[in-house]
């Protein structure tokens, strides 16, 4: 089903929602482009993608999951629920809902993780499609359609007058509610809003089998490890802004007679991500940068049949030492 | 209760949330070990947990963190669990402090667990270094329990000194046991060590066990467990006669936080009870 509307009738739709859901969408805070509340704000033009990835909205980088209180030193356990109450996300990208299912099944299983699941379930994903390929990604490379996407509820194509979307859930279906903002549109107005330039770079920079294949053959390779990691500065930022990295940490919070554990954001980058009492299995960086690699582009491939990297490449553009993850894919796809 | 049933309506059970567990007895081994004896407050739960020799937990200490060990006492015996602890960061040291009634957080049981069955009617060589008695100790003590199971039950434990062994209690008791062969070694000795003196791998290669219809199970130091190996072998163990339990920092225990992966296999659920010949064949050398 299409549908089309207009930029000033979205605002108004989107404040409509507010009735009924937390909405949220692309903001510009201190020059940097973020997911927050929706105000009535201007929604913008050709918005590329938000610095932080969305993931931080579903896994906390902070999540208190039980807290205890100690009268007369005996703790008392109470478990703290997950975040409940619908919420709409307006103007994500491809890649970065994409990122949220790739996940997905790391929480899943025998050992069902609410507070990712719950948010995920509690959320309806507007996605937009995008205008222009961002600075440092290879979203094509990974298979990630900057046009279309059936990860969302409903998706837009953004055109001058304003946008046209293709409603992909019943959920979708509900949200843009009768005819008062919405028009229908026809499948030709859906593929002509199509932006002109397509995200998919002609020809493609590697050739993805060949890049899960190599990055399992390098593995033993470790001068090819230490050349690569030789200017990583541990810095963890690659991880921090990648909407796919998942690792966590339990930390505790003591105050007096009460307290709290906390689920927090890790860093493979860092050297003390696995020590142990007597020795660390990956205390050189190399072992470090060849397990992030590993884990993206061949463990989480063996486990759930997924690459867990969309391309979006905030880990390119922001490495403060240029260490730019397409150069290792192409040289181990070579 | 298994693991699955304790999650049972998974769909809202938080993972993370520990049930809490009462010290009722603290045991010191060593100058830096303790093993705790822990019941749940939970009557019900204490009437119906059960797990299997081999299988892990998340110990929490409120305020302090948590931290993974495996249950060092036998499912067969069903008063308490039993955990022991060596003081090496923030929360065994915390761990440490605590006394008889303090109240800790308990999480598991997790992970996979030594092959019971593939044991049945062989001859049983344990060889254990250090704290690495610890989940020998829970099998040990559940092929005891039902002995006429198995064959020949050799134990070969060893320590640095004679105040490093721990589980001494056990050991005098499987001393006294005529259907177990127990040797003791440190490395040092004193006057009044009546034991061997020699490290592990070279006491094995002395006492000479024959891998017929054998099955070897050791754990302790990684430079122990590296040589006992390379003995095993030598004296004609094949690597699927030989079990050990590996060690990886581990926060989640459930195949989520992302940091005991050895290559694709994760510790925590892949493991910890591997065989030789699955090692072997590990696609990476980082454990």
């Amino acid at each position: 089903m299409y549908l089309k509307i207009t930029r000033e009738k979205l605002s108004h739709w989107l404040a409509g929602l507010k009735a009924q859901a937390e909405v949220l969408a692309p903001v510009k805070v201190k020059g940097l482009w973020t997911f927050q509340k929706f105000d009535s704000q201007e929604i913008p033009r050709k918005f590329q993608n938000s610095l932080l990835p969305p993931k931080g909205l579903f896994l906390e980088s902070l999540r208190a999951l039980f807290e205890w209180k100690s009268p007369g030193g005996s703790p008392q356990v109470n478990p703290l629920p997950p975040l409940d109450g619908q919420r709409v996300i307006f103007g994500l990208k491809p890649c970065d809902a994409r990122a949220l299912r790739i996940i997905e099944p790391v929480f899943t299983g025998e050992y069902r993780d609410v507070f990712y699941l719950r948010n995920l379930s509690r959320t309806l994903l507007l996605g937009l499609a995008c205008r222009a390929q961002c600075e440092g990604s290879f979203c094509g490379e990974m298979g990630i359609d900057s046009q279309d996407s059936a990860d969302f509820d409903i998706f837009f194509r953004e055109v001058p007058e304003g946008y046209v979307a293709r409603v992909i859930t019943s959920q979708g279906k509900g949200l843009a509610g009768g005819r008062d903002f919405f028009e229908e549109a026809s499948e030709k107005e859906w593929n002509l809003a199509q932006a002109e330039k397509r995200g998919r770079r002609e020809p493609s920079l590697f050739d993805l089998e060949r890049v899960k294949a190599g990055v399992a053959e390098f593995f033993p390779d470790e001068n090819f490890w230490k050349r690569i990691s030789a200017k990583c500065i541990n810095c963890g930022i690659c991880t921090y802004l990648c909407p796919t990295c998942h690792c966590f940490d339990l930390c505790d919070l003591q105050l007096p007679r009460q307290g709290a554990r906390f689920r927090c954001g890790d860093s493979c980058a860092f050297p003390d991500f696995t020590k142990m009492a007597v020795h660390n299995p990956r205390e050189e960086k190399w072992r470090r940068y060849r397990q992030r690699v590993s884990h993206k582009f061949n463990f989480f491939y063996q486990n759930f049949q997924r690459i867990a990297c969309v391309g979006c490449g905030r880990c390119v553009t922001h490495c403060p030492v240029n260490l730019d993850l397409r150069e290792v894919l192409l040289e181990v796809a070579r | 209760m298994n693991p699955s049933q304790m999650n049972e309506g998974a769909q809202g059970k938080n993972i993370y949330l520990p049930h809490r567990m009462e010290i009722i007895k603290v045991i010191p081994e060593t100058e830096d070990t303790k093993t705790f004896h822990i019941q749940f407050l939970d009557a019900t739960l204490q009437e119906n947990f059960s797990f299997l020799s081999g299988q892990f937990a998340e110990y929490s200490v409120f305020g302090e963190g948590e931290a993974t060990f495996c249950i060092s006492s036998s499912p067969t015996r069903r008063d308490h669990l039993e955990v022991s602890v060596k003081r090496v960061g923030r929360v065994t040291y915390a761990l440490h402090q605590l006394n008889q009634g303090d109240i800790i957080g308990f999480r598991g049981p997790y992970g996979n667990h030594f092959p019971l069955d593939r044991l049945k009617g062989k001859n049983l060589l344990f060889i254990g270094g250090g704290i690495g008695l610890a989940p020998l100790r829970s099998l040990i003590q559940n092929v005891l329990d039902n002995r006429s199971d198995y064959r020949d039950i050799t134990v070969l434990y060893g320590a640095r000194s004679p105040q490093d062994l721990c589980f001494q209690y056990d050991l005098a008791t499987w001393s006294r046991n005529p259907l177990v062969k127990m040797i003791t070694t440190v490395d040092v000795g004193d006057n009044d060590w009546k034991g061997k003196v020699g490290l592990v791998p070279v006491v094995l290669e002395e006492m000479a066990p024959s891998p017929e219809g054998a099955v070897a199970i050791t754990c302790g130091p990684p430079i122990m467990i590296r040589y006992t190996l390379r003995c095993l072998e030598k004296l004609g163990f094949t690597p699927s006669q030989i079990w050990t339990t590996l060690e990886m920092k581990m926060k989640c225990g459930l195949g989520k936080c992302g940091r005991c992966n050895i290559g694709p296999l994760y510790v925590c659920k892949d493991g910890p009870v591997f065989s030789f010949e699955e090692i072997r064949n590990f696609f990476s050398d980082e454990f």
